[in-house]
């Protein structure tokens, strides 16, 4: 077994959440036996887009808010890789929205992990989606006014078949939830609270740290459950659920299909025309 | 040429088109050249519409000056179509014969360049069925007496299109035999059509995009629905099962086009298409597909904008836009086909190309182009798939993006071994590693916009000839590209003879221009370039590409080129003021 180890060092500032999201994933991959050239890693734009060239597998680095279709493109096109987009909260909930609800209702089989740190990094900290009312970013000075995105509530809404969250504070839990995500057979969705020290002062690992707590016993299947548990959110102890909120089975767009249930297109030779064909014409 | 053109005109939901299409298919399976044209309105009941065929023996190249059937199924279409001064975009008005239901229109214009042929077509129809479009079935039979072509061949085609054994066939074909007779008893045969046995093939340009697509090892499209693009996606959707194609419809273009280049990234022919409106959201898109060099076919097919313009209508606005869509500085390949069999032909060339190349191709089209059906010419199925350099498993020191003197460089796709790299948006250095994430290296982001430049600078090598109509010892040239190819080629044809020497050169491989057109500039009275758009965007790149004067004849009223008008146009310019062109810098 390889190493997921990339040629290239990560260039995420010192106490990035990025890191410990590179760790789960790698670490997922390894612990399931999936070869590097199984693998693609796809992203959009942003601080937490930059993670293919750290991993040592395929990275296809596209897009500002655009590597869900690539990913789903991918998958369909060669239904034996591993497909992960991973992506910032601005990347995922502002500019690709419309893509992560239409996929995940689609359910594709791909994973699709967020790294929510409620801020724009890579340009320098303006407000993202999920920043909190109140809070003053670069170009919220006077504090933001829009209320934050909820991505998981959205993402059930939408009809994702396996909706988690994680905390970049432990690793140990997000591992777990990627292996759990990769093996889900549908679109799997992790939202992961991941500190950014540079950009986000206020919701760090101190803040998570005593406010996240691990859903337990959970029904996993409920979806009113989880809708409710995703609702969840406060300052005090115990008042954020991680885990995995909701997981069922159901029929990926990939086994609905009439032609992409028949196989991979990649390993079918392409249709091969022939005179008699063109009789369906004037 | 001896041929004939016939014109069924009605409200949307009269059943216009349908008509059209029996009409085209009974000339096509007898043997006849066909060309038609599509004119209707964005909504699904009302309005006017109209379809045209011409049919020939020879080659018809588009749908022709003057009209020698009208089947008027309303009266507002028999009035429209025999007013001399028909205002429907460069279409004649009718110098020949009308048929039309004489019992439900009586109140009509006369016109004395017209036999008006009326048929009591609702009667007839309701002996057999209360459907409303039947009628259609009953015009149609008298209009092929009235060119005296043989009851069965037109009997076979209603067969076809209805289903072999049905009720619903027999009943249409009992109805057509009595309009058939009707006509035969009351009029006679207006102008004949020979049919010949022989085997031709008709198509709209969309499907020829489709075929030409499955015919290069195209397995996926992407799309999202819009006139006059859609006509590609249908074929496709209609299709999917029996040419095994996955076809989806996505949440918008953005989405489209990048599902496709992570399904090309894949290893998978994949082709996304659009009009306008929807390709300008790809837009970002085409340059992701530059940048991390993997493959891509983009259909755009034209309609008037800007924005909304005209939906169903026909133009060649968007060269602009395609030779100029996304931020940056890269090469791409726009092809252009001229009719529908060239249609085909490029769709299998942009794959080939896309591959070998590592970057966009477009296949460009217009509603015209799209719409209409019209006979292919010397169809050749025999396509060698060229997927381009492929890097071999676990090779030594895999470089995606190595510097390599044709620009080209091996691809890998996920799945093989040893291989693994990153594509990226962001600039990067030969591996395919970001270079401006610490240190730009100035160095490296020259080298790599030379690499990617160099592989336009193979393809004009390697591109082949620019196609010429006529052009030896001519005066005159008019440049030309895309669907206006046949309305020019007939204006030609007319011209030469008249013993005016002029001849076209005929733009397929638009961009970036293949050098050899300055060749053909040389020594002209008057170069005319002849576009379906108002500023002339072919003719400014040939302007400043090739440093020449031109005239411009731009049509922009949202239909095609008709020949007479065509021809008209042209007269003018070489009738206008002699004046020596001039090659700079010669
Ligand atoms: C189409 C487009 N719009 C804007 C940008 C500029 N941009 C780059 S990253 C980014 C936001 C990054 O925020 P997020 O997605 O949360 O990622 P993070 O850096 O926080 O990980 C923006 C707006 C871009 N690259 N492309
Ligand atoms: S700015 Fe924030 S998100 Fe970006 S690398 Fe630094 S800590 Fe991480
Ligand atoms: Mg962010």
């Amino acid at each position: 077994m390889e190493s997921y180890k990339g040629k290239v060092a990560p260039d995420w500032c010192p106490g990035c959440g990025n890191f410990a999201q590179l760790r789960a994933i790698s670490a997922a991959l390894a612990e399931l036996n999936i070869e590097p050239e199984n693998a693609v890693i796809t992203s959009g734009i942003g601080c937490s887009s930059n993670m293919p060239e750290f991993i040592n597998a395929y990275g296809y680095h596209g897009l500002h808010g655009r590597l869900v279709p690539v990913a789903a493109g991918i998958k369909w096109a060669n239904p034996d890789l591993t497909v992960i987009g991973y992506g910032g909260d601005g990347d995922g909930y502002f500019e690709g929205t419309q893509h992560l609800y239409h996929f995940a209702k689609r359910n594709v089989d791909i994973t699709y992990m967020v790294s929510d740190n409620q801020v724009f990094g890579l340009t320098t900290g303006q407000a993202s989606p999920t920043t909190p009312i109140g809070r003053k970013t670069k170009n919220t000075p006077d504090g933001n006014i829009e209320p934050p995105f909820n991505p998981l509530q959205y993402v059930l809404t939408a009809g994702a078949s396996f909706v988690a969250r994680g905390f970049s504070g432990d690793i140990k839990t997000l591992t777990e939830i990627t292996k759990e995500a990769i093996k889900h057979k549908g679109f799997s969705f992790i939202d992961v609270l991941s500190p950014c020290p540079t950009y986000n002062k206020f919701n760090g690992y101190d803040f998570y740290r005593k406010t996240f707590y691990r859903l337990e016993n959970n029904n996993k299947e409920d979806f009113y459950e989880a809708y409710k548990h995703a609702s969840e959110w406060g300052d005090q102890p115990h008042s954020i659920p991680t885990g995995i909120f909701y997981e069922v089975n159901k029929t990926r767009y990939e086994d609905a299909d009439e032609v992409l249930s028949k196989g991979s297109l990649k390993k079918t030779a392409p249709y091969k025309l022939t005179e008699d064909d063109l009789t369906e014409f004037y | 040429m001896d041929d004939v053109i016939v014109r069924i005109g009605g409200a949307a939901g009269d059943g216009v088109q349908s008509a059209g299409l029996i009409l085209t298919k009974t000339f096509s399976r007898n043997g006849l050249y066909v060309s038609t044209y599509n004119y209707y309105q964005s909504l699904i009941r009302g309005g006017q519409g109209w379809y045209q065929i011409r049919t020939s023996e020879e080659v018809v190249k588009n749908q022709g000056s003057g009209l020698d059937v009208l089947i008027a199924l309303n009266e507002d279409a028999l009035n429209r179509h025999t007013d001399e001064n028909i205002n429907e975009g460069g279409a004649s008005p009718l110098s020949g014969i009308a048929i039309f239901d004489g019992v439900m229109i009586t109140n009509y214009n006369k016109n004395s360049n017209v036999k008006y042929c009326p048929v009591p077509l609702r009667d007839i129809a309701l002996k057999y069925d209360k459907n409303p479009l039947l009628k259609n079935t009953v015009a149609l039979g008298a209009t092929i007496a009235s060119l005296g072509v043989g009851f069965n061949a037109f009997a076979n085609v209603i067969r076809e299109v209805f289903g072999k054994k049905g009720k619903i066939a027999e009943l249409n074909v009992n109805a057509a035999k009595e309009g058939y007779d009707y006509f035969m008893d009351n009029y006679s045969v207006y102008k004949k059509v020979k049919t010949i046995k022989r085997k031709m093939y008709a198509s709209t340009g969309g499907d020829a995009v489709g075929f030409g697509g499955i015919n290069a090892g195209m397995q996926m499209y992407f799309a999202y629905p819009m006139t006059p693009a859609s006509s590609v996606m249908q074929f496709f959707s209609t299709h999917a099962k029996k040419y095994n194609i996955f076809v989806k419809v996505t949440e918008d273009e953005i989405s489209a086009i990048n599902a496709a280049i992570g399904a090309n990234y894949a290893g998978v022919r994949t082709m996304t298409g659009s009009s306008g409106g929807g390709f300008a959201l790809m837009t970002e898109g085409v340059g992701l597909s530059a940048m991390t060099e993997v493959p891509l076919v983009v259909y755009e097919a034209q309609r008037p904008g800007p924005s909304t313009g005209l939906p169903t209508k026909t133009e060649q606005g968007d060269l602009n836009q395609v030779i100029g869509a996304g931020q940056g500085d890269f090469p791409r390949i726009v092809l252009a086909p001229g009719n529908i069999t060239d249609a085909f032909n490029l769709t299998k060339e942009a794959f080939n190309l896309a591959y070998k190349y590592q970057l966009p191709v477009f296949i460009m089209s217009d509603l015209y182009l799209a719409e209409h059906v019209e006979t292919l010419l010397n169809i050749d199925l025999d396509y060698i798939m060229d997927n381009g350099l492929m890097a071999k498993d676990n090779e030594e020191n895999y470089k995606r993006y190595e510097f390599t003197d044709s620009g080209i460089s091996k691809r890998a796709v996920p799945g093989q071994k040893g291989l693994m790299h990153n594509e990226d948006s962001d600039e990067h250095d030969e591996y395919g590693n970001v270079v401006s994430d610490q240190v730009t290296d100035p160095k490296i982001r020259m080298l790599s916009v030379e690499k990617r430049m160099r592989k336009i600078e193979d393809y004009i090598k390697n591109m082949p000839p620019t196609r010429t109509y006529k052009i030896e010892e001519a005066d005159y040239l008019v440049v030309q590209w895309g669907s206006t190819r046949g309305a020019v080629e007939e204006v030609i044809d007319k011209l030469r003879g008249e013993d005016i020497k002029i001849g076209a050169v005929e733009i397929d491989h638009i961009f970036p221009l293949n050098p050899d057109i300055k060749n053909y500039l040389k020594n002209k009275k008057r170069i005319i370039v002849v576009e379906n758009n108002y500023s002339g965007q072919l003719n400014k790149l040939l302007k400043s590409e090739f440093l020449i004067n031109t005239d411009f004849i731009g049509k922009y009223d949202g239909e095609a080129f008709y020949p007479d008008e065509l021809k008209n146009s042209i007269e003018g310019k070489i009738n206008e003021k002699y004046e020596k062109i001039k090659i700079r810098g010669e």
